[in-house]
């Protein structure tokens, strides 16, 4: 029993888990897996792209958000005013010093960073880790990307083509990959975890001073360290003299590791018990007549009976498609997997998608989702459906986070404001 | 112009011209072959993969099934690596009993196929997930084949025996001489489609083996070939769910048989007429009679994860095309002698038939050129194994034994079909390669349950790096085939790409080849789009969930959607862009 | 040969969305290149596998441990471990089993045989001469921490032997008390029966036999079938009888729960009326806690104690049972361990070969142990083989969290591990 159970462990669940925990409630976290952060380039991005305009990167998010509502009332930023998204984003960045995961901006505040993608393109995003940010590209430095032969996730040539192309300096260089790792067999986790040790960076830095030249920053994959990461990056700029900057890469994402567990286990010291492995299959509610619904407990999968979870108030925050908030059918049926939540996402499969799979236009069918009033609870025409539901991230509707490049922004604007409805 | 002499033109590369070319150059003549895209582009490269026992057309057609068991024999040796001994059942549902499991018994026995009744306990122990409720189980030599590799490796017999296969290469005319009553092809002009070089090549004789588009070519002779396109629509499920042929033991018609196939199994398929061989559209009627069916013979597969569909055209041939339906058609191979028939020399189409045949159409069709070019030369094919054929034949295991053999594990750039590092580069280097989908013919490269979601980046990335390093300068030109060391038999098996090899070839006299007007970031968004367009179909559950996941690396991790070069355009560009998804109406039929 | 159905775990496979999460997060992978990871050895392998091929392609997929981490961190709900444990039982249909995990796989019966004679039988297997043979002829490695038989009877003589004093109540339930606690721990179940009681219930222990997990792991998976079926033919009754079958193993009731039916694709109603009678003895006392018929009478405990939920609780999925009850325990700072594993991974880290990865994945937790200071006097753990491998890690004391309970309650000595006398 508790006054909060969250469900799902992604960046909009434990910021509300956050959230709710400082405003004084107990809170629990249940997720059937770990997600979202694991998968992304673990920045903040809070618009990157305008529907309106999507070839050119919004250059100041937060100004744009009034065009993107004007043109989009229903879109879940429309639910926020921008000094509460502001705030968000700061609880968020103080957040992350206190985990010791800090979290930087553009040296303009309120610019949008511009970073180096793994492929070379230049990503638009609002926050980004210490160890990322040197890698800006309204910087002026030339870029020195470094790769380590046959890694098979980072491609520093390719990656200083495109960045050359783009109208950016910069070119590759690579090193053995014995600099980075003495084993077979390997995530990029797991090249991370190795550089955790010195005997294994040992040579790293004096290898990359010998490729710099005078003037340069440096561009790794992302795999200096998960503990030590701070530390290694510290130890590479002093050894090389020069910014050492990471690009995150294929998942799993080693920043979104380091960003996971970081908050995880501060969420545990506040006292929030986050269980990872538990699907939610069903929840409890009474409805008497003419109120809204309740939700008297859900119920997870076990090994055997299933598991009652009670608690006065829910946050769902399972995210989408992708989260697994949502499933899917052959005859188009799309629902929220818990509570059966209305959606708003087209019920017929010809309605999904666009011809080509890279279209501005984003396919309709992720961009459908759960819509909720300003409390942010889930509603039904005006009525909320059950009095004590909020719901919070990418499970809502009404835009594609992955094309505007909102998915952070929004799962952690709306998870710290759901939050705070819930608790006042 | 650029000009080339030759005894034989072969147009189309899929099996029956790399067979044609094959079984031409072992009877030692000169051998071109011209492909206007990859090897297996055509329907060659959109069916199951049913190595066919006979068993399929026993009973109506004891002709092609006495053909059909005679070719199995033989290609499970001349091509056993492209080969699975899978074994087949033909399975009586309730639905199908009455007197055509016995018919159909009594028809393999008739032409010699082995076909042995087993128990339904036997076969559910065999297949566990086969319908509990069969009655009668029938096992014939049915198998599983790699129409991919297999026409890689008749293409290497071909060249090893000095024939030149050229790819990318479009037949853009025939070359027509004589008058009235002389007519006659004396070859073919032909466009590099990579450089856009125009050449000319000159042939005593010209095989028309171009499948479903052997009307268009004839119809540069002035000929008349109707050819009545019959698309087959096919699903590959995300993993095997049987690991012999099922086939249903009556009348052959929609969605009645399951091969598996290396990791995927597919069903198939549907008959329906089309107007034109590409682009075909998949409808949703399609997909759900295949899953509809697919469940009636294992029960659950219809909620299994579906990985992908396509579609192939069987060529059919007007003269033995009587009614409505394609799959009525007798599926026999028509050799059409144009002297005969047209007054026109020097040209011969050889179309219809099916791939467990394609040897026999190439024997049948090279006797016609030994009769045209007045010389007697027997056929060696059927005794004569192909290069890669030692290795055995294929089993599902193998690449995962060989991985773990080798310790490979961290070389593996398609992590779901376990493609390494080095079989990438090999191929690369061995192999003309214009997109990545023929990486993916060549190795299986994004064939698994992501779709791309991470080879494809990996797969740009290695060859551009490949690019930059000067290590990849696989010649295009036109003389190229007859001189590079080719060596495409062990591009599937992780065992024999152990190292690269550096001695791939060399030479560069013509500077526009593949890997000169490479371009990462057209490889990279081609490909997406190529997969895409074979998942719009199936995408619900848990493959929009991968969808989904494979948007967000692309788009929000690598930004793809803002690299440069956005104007770029290979020749195959459009074909990956035409519309795959379902209509209103489509969907509301089903 | 084990048969395979739509029940089964092999179709979750199709649930893989390739983002290796799993392996991100693996114990034995992050320490070991031998093991290629949960993905790889799981559902991406699996594509590979068939029933009838010539031969089993892979056997990297022996160094799963079992520890079921990248089923917990799986955001798509792919049953990984136990495509794993499939896929072993098949290598070993193929291959025969070494005499090693035969015996490994019969704790049971081992435990009868050292039993009869339990000083002499430790001395045969505890001395350095025959560990070292032991490894040598067999792979067990020598290190390794193995089981002292108890040497002042079963738990079986004890319950008989204390019958007459033993509580009779209206309120019964059934102890499930396994190997483990037959043979080599006997004071678990006494403290177990002295919770039970103390909360007002009387204790039956019916004739059971092994869950048959050890064989399961091993991938012996005919003999498993065969002790599952008995322990139903032995349980049947009582679960139709509306009794609960609360066990103090987290791996024997979830060898009743899940795994075995799972595994052995045993899908009867029979099979189902034990899965849903059984209970872990936290899961059972945290759900009289939340009806409010706990006894909370603790007297103050005032230790630090460093808890590690045992791997096994991930397959149950609910969560830290004990932990949620050991907090309410007055004077209990309770440092909860995030370690993985402890590495053990039932008889896992016995094996000569995979002894040092067994270590290696418990340094997180030893490591976690010695940051606790010097006021830990012992360890928490549900799980015996776990214990064990703490106290050879740690070199501390470790209990199970009934034990500690039952101090708690006053009804026993934590350095005796014996009842107290009132």
């Amino acid at each position: 029993m508790s006054d909060l159970l969250v469900i799902g462990a992604g960046l909009s669940g434990l910021m509300a888990a956050y959230t709710a925990v400082k405003a004084g409630l107990s809170v629990n976290v249940v997720a059937k897996g770990l997600g979202s952060m694991h998968w992304s380039a673990a920045t903040i991005d809070v618009l990157g792209y305008s529907p309106a305009q999507p070839e050119t990167a919004v250059k100041r998010p937060l100004e744009q958000i009034p065009a993107l509502i004007k043109a989009n009332p229903q879109h879940p930023y429309a639910l926020l005013t921008n000094e509460h998204i502001a705030q968000a984003l700061a609880a968020f960045v103080a957040l992350s010093k206190d985990v010791g995961v800090p979290y930087g901006g553009a040296a303009n505040p309120g610019d949008n960073l511009l970073l180096p993608s793994p492929a070379g393109a230049a990503r638009p995003a609002y926050l980004a880790p210490k160890g990322q940010l040197a890698g800006d590209l309204s910087r002026s430095e030339p870029m020195l990307i470094v790769g380590f032969e046959g890694l098979r996730d980072f491609f520093p040539e390719l990656i200083a083509e495109n960045l050359n192309k783009l109208g950016y300096s910069a070119r590759a260089a690579f090193l053995p990959l014995k600099l980075a790792t003495n084993r077979r067999d390997f995530t990029n986790v797991q090249l991370a975890q190795g550089m955790d040790s010195k005997e294994q960076r040992a040579l790293l830095g004096p290898a990359l001073k010998k490729l710099l030249r005078p003037g340069e920053r440096i561009g790794l994959p992302a795999i200096l360290g998960i503990k030590a990461h701070a530390t290694v990056l510290a130890e590479l700029e002093r050894e090389t003299g020069a910014p050492v900057f990471e690009i995150p890469t294929l998942p799993p994402s080693v920043p979104g590791v380091r960003l996971y567990t970081a908050l995880r286990s501060y969420l545990q010291n506040l006292g929030v018990n986050l269980t990872a492995g538990m699907e939610v299959i069903h929840a409890s509610a009474v409805a008497p007549n003419g109120t809204p619904g309740s939700i008297q407990w859900v119920e997870s999968a076990t090994s055997s009976r299933p598991l009652k979870l009670l608690a006065d108030k829910f946050l769902l925050a399972t995210g989408g498609i992708l989260g697994g908030g949502f499933n899917s059918e052959m005859n188009g049926r799309v629902w929220e997997t818990i509570f059966d939540l209305p959606l708003t996402v087209p019920q017929n499969r010809a309605d999904w998608f666009q011809v080509r799979f890279i279209s501005p236009e984003g396919h309709p069918v992720f961009s459908g989702g759960v819509t909720v009033n300003k409390a942010f609870q889930p509603t039904a025409g005006e009525q909320p459906i059950y009095g004590n539901l909020w719901a919070a991230g990418n499970l809502l509707g009404h835009c594609d986070t992955i094309q505007e490049r909102s998915m952070e922004g929004i799962a952690i604007a709306t998870g710290v404001a759901a939050a705070q409805a819930l608790s006042s | 112009m650029h000009k080339l002499e030759t005894e034989v033109l072969v147009i189309g590369g899929g099996a029956t011209g790399t067979g044609v070319a094959w079984d031409a150059s072992l009877r030692g003549f000169k051998v071109i072959l011209v492909e206007r895209r990859d090897l297996t582009h055509g329907t060659s490269g959109r069916y199951h993969g049913l190595l066919h026992s006979g068993g399929r057309y026993a009973v109506k057609d004891p002709h092609g099934a006495a053909e059909c068991i005679a070719e199995n024999q033989i290609l499970r040796v001349t091509h056993a690596h492209c080969i699975e001994d899978t074994s087949g059942f033909f399975v009586v549902l309730p639905e199908d009993e009455g007197d055509y499991p016995d018919k159909f018994k009594a028809g393999c026995d008739a032409v010699g196929i082995p076909c042995t009744e087993i128990s339904v306990a036997e076969a559910l122990r065999r297949e566990p997930l086969l319908n509990p409720r069969i009655s009668r189980v029938f096992e014939v030599p049915d198998g599983s084949s790699d129409s991919f590799l297999a026409a890689h490796a008749t293409a290497q017999a071909a060249r090893n025996a000095g024939a030149q296969i050229l790819t990318y290469h479009e037949v853009t005319n025939l070359i027509m001489t004589g008058g009235e009553s002389d007519r006659r092809v004396a070859g073919a002009m032909i466009r590099n489609v990579v450089t856009g070089e125009e050449m000319e090549i000159h042939a005593d004789i010209t095989v028309n083996a171009a499948g479903a588009w052997t009307g268009k070519l004839a119809a540069m002779a002035g000929i008349q070939v109707t050819i009545m396109p019959s698309k087959g629509t096919m699903v590959a499920m995300n993993h095997r769910l049987v690991n012999t042929v099922v086939n249903r033991c009556k009348m052959p018609s929609d969605g009645d048989i399951i091969v598996p196939s290396h990791t995927v199994c597919v069903i198939g398929t549907t008959s329906v007429n089309v107007p034109e061989p590409e682009p075909l559209r998949i409808e949703p009627w399609e997909v759900n009679k295949m899953l509809e069916e697919g469940d009636k013979m294992v029960p659950g597969f219809a909620q299994a994860r579906v990985l992908r569909a396509w579609a192939g055209v069987r060529p059919l041939f007007q003269d033995t095309y009587t009614s409505g339906k394609g799959r009525d058609v007798t599926r026999k191979l028509a050799l059409l002698d144009h002297q005969e028939r047209e007054g026109v020399g020097g040209f011969l189409t050889i179309t219809g038939g099916k791939w467990t045949t394609f040897r026999l159409m190439a024997e049948a069709t090279v006797d016609d050129v030994c009769r045209h070019l007045g010389t007697e030369r027997p056929c060696t094919t059927a005794t004569t194994p192909v290069p890669g054929a030692e290795q055995g034949n294929y089993w599902l295991g193998h690449r995962l034994h060989d991985i773990e053999e080798q310790h490979l594990q961290g070389q593996l750039v398609c992590e779901c079909e376990l493609v390494t590092r080095t079989m990438v580069e090999n191929a690369a280097r061995r192999n003309p390669l214009l997109t990545l989908d023929d990486l993916r013919r060549d190795v299986r490269l994004g064939k698994g349950p992501c779709q791309g979601g991470f080879c494809t980046y990996r797969g740009v990335g290695i060859l551009h790096e490949m690019k930059k390093a000067g290590s990849w300068e696989v010649d295009m030109s036109d003389e190229a085939g007859s001189t590079a060391k080719w060596d495409v038999a062990y591009l599937q098996s992780p065992g024999h790409n152990l190292v690269s090899d550096a001695d791939g070839h060399q030479s560069n006299q013509h500077p526009a080849n593949t890997a000169d007007s490479f371009n990462p970031n057209l490889l990279l968004r081609d490909f997406l789009q190529e997969r895409w367009k074979g998942v719009t179909p199936i995408l619900w559950g848990r493959q929009l969930k991968q969808e989904r996941l494979d948007e967000l690396i692309y788009m929000s991790v690598m930004n793809v959607d803002h690299l440069p070069d956005k104007e770029l355009a290979s020749p195959v560009t459009d074909f990956y862009r035409f519309d795959t998804r379902p209509t209103v109406e489509e969907v509301a039929d089903v | 040969m084990f048969t395979e159905s739509w029940h089964s775990v092999g179709p979750t496979l199709d649930e893989c969305i390739k983002c290796n999460i799993c392996t991100s997060y693996c114990p034995v992978s992050a320490v070991t290149d031998l093991f290629p990871g949960p993905k790889y050895v799981g559902p991406q392998a699996q594509r590979f596998r068939e029933n009838g091929q010539p031969q089993s392609p892979d056997h990297s997929v022996d160094y799963c441990s079992g520890c079921r981490v990248c089923n917990e961190v799986c955001p798509t709900g792919v049953k990984i471990a136990e495509i794993n444990a499939r896929a072993r039982a098949q290598i070993v249909a193929e291959e025969g089993i070494p005499l090693r995990n035969r015996l490994l796989g019969r704790n049971e019966t081992l435990g009868k045989v050292g039993s009869v004679a339990p000083a002499l039988a430790n001395f045969s297997l505890h001395n350095s001469f025959s560990r070292v043979m032991a490894e040598k002829v067999m792979g067990i490695a020598r290190e390794a921490p193995l089981p002292h038989w108890s040497t002042t009877g079963t738990f079986g003589d004890w319950f008989k032997k204390t019958q007459s004093v033993r509580l009779k109540s209206d309120k019964k339930v059934v102890y499930y008390h396994g190997c483990a606690t037959m043979y080599y721990e006997p004071f678990v179940g006494k403290a177990a029966v002295a919770v039970f009681e103390h909360n007002g219930y009387e204790v039956l222990v019916p004739p059971q036999n092994c869950c048959g997990l050890p064989l399961l792991s091993n991938g012996e998976f005919g003999a498993a079938e065969g002790y599952h079926q008995n322990n139903i033919n032995k349980l049947l009754v009582y679960a139709q009888a509306g009794l609960d079958i609360v066990g103090t193993s987290t791996s024997c009731t979830l060898t009743l729960k899940e795994e075995a039916p799972e595994l052995l694709d045993m899908h009867s109603e029979n099979v189902h009326a034990i899965t849903m009678a059984t209970w872990d003895i936290f899961e059972w006392l945290r759900e009289r806690h939340g009806l409010g018929e706990l006894k909370t009478d603790f007297s103050e405990m005032n230790m630090v104690l460093p808890y590690h939920a045992p791997c096994q609780y991930r397959a149950h999925r609910i969560g830290k049972p004990a932990r949620d009850i050991l907090v309410l325990i007055p004077g209990i700072d309770l440092r909860e361990s995030q370690a993985r594993c402890c590495g053990i991974a039932g008889t896992y880290g016995y094996k000569k070969e995979k002894y040092q990865i067994a270590m290696d994945v418990g340094a997180e937790l030893f490591n976690f142990v010695a940051d606790q200071g010097e006021a830990v006097e012992m360890t928490a753990c549900d799980s015996e083989t776990c214990r064990w491998q703490l106290e050879h890690g740690t070199d501390l004391p470790s209990r199970h969290p009934i034990e500690i309970l039952a101090a708690a309650y006053g009804l026993y000595d934590l350095d005796k591990r014996d009842l107290v006398n009132r």
